[in-house]
């Protein structure tokens, strides 16, 4: 029975691992695409390191070089980063 | 039986992951070996040599001068198959815009900003074609240009095919820009979702 316990918090253990790694790999694809956005508006930034976010379509976005912007979708349909 | 029940579904948690894992290795690898020729179509562009300080002052050079069509007229000649009178590849804007809005190489606010600027672009070429901004078909050229370089190089690493219907169009789009009689029935497509 002992056994079996341990067994179970392993795979739980494991389970949350996945789960962990697959948030990440959504975090990596926003990293991604904001700082294209940010590459694309021409702002420096490099890469962007973190994202917070703070709606639909509104995130805050610190880049390696220290730089942090506010990336959203204003009333235009225009994407626009904002230096914060 | 309780433990090989155990092993057992480790055993296919540990496949899953690896399973994941392999896919991602396996796009990466394929971006990889496709990289260096869409790399090198990518340099074959010429657009830095429009930037030249006369073109920042206004005066209007003439557009046949801008460089940037002989690599596409050299590699086409040097493609087998192709002879002199080969005829530019048939443009279908529609399927490629569909294309692009499906592609999973960009990210959704990547795609919003890309539409942003070629609707600005296409806006410019509208005004220069009605006369209505002191803007030179080189300088039209050179954004062009860096657009479409901006976009190769989203696409290029994880849509290598659809980089290269890209750059194949690229005359193309280029000669529906220039032509009043074709940019007009391209109405902007302003509030549309992606």
């Amino acid at each position: 029975m002992k056994k079996f316990i341990q067994s179970m918090i392993l795979i739980v253990a494991l389970t949350m691992l996945l789960a962990g790694v697959s948030r990440a790999a959504d975090e990596v694809s926003i990293t991604k695409d904001l700082t294209a956005v940010i590459t694309l508006l021409g702002l420096p930034c490099g890469k962007v390191v973190s994202v917070v976010k703070k709606g639909d379509n509104d995130h805050i976005a610190s880049c390696e070089n220290g730089n942090r912007y506010r990336v959203f979708l204003n009333a235009k349909g225009r994407v626009v980063a904002e230096k914060q | 039986m309780k433990s090989f029940l155990l092993l057992v579904g480790l055993l296919l948690v540990f496949a899953m992951t690896m399973d994941c894992y392999a896919i991602d290795f396996e796009r990466s690898k394929v971006n990889t070996t496709q990289e260096e020729s869409i790399a090198v179509d990518s340099v074959d562009l010429p657009t830095m040599p429009s930037t030249t300080p006369s073109n920042v002052r206004g005066i209007d050079k003439p557009p046949a001068k801008v460089p940037a069509a002989e690599p596409v007229k050299k590699k086409d000649s040097s493609t087998p198959g192709l002879g002199k009178n080969a005829t530019p590849p048939s443009l279908d804007l529609p399927s490629l815009e569909k294309r692009l809005r499906e592609t999973k190489a960009i990210g959704v606010f990547t795609k919003i900003t890309l539409k942003n600027q070629v609707d600005d672009l296409v806006d410019q070429f509208r005004e220069y074609h009605r006369g209505q901004v002191k803007i030179t078909l080189a300088e039209l050229r050179q954004r062009y240009d860096m657009l479409l370089l901006k976009l190769l190089s989203l696409l290029q690493d994880s849509d290598p095919t659809l980089a290269n219907t890209i750059v194949a169009s690229r005359e193309a789009i280029w000669g529906v820009l220039t032509d009043p009689s074709k940019l007009q029935p391209f109405k902007p497509t302003a509030g549309e979702t992606i």
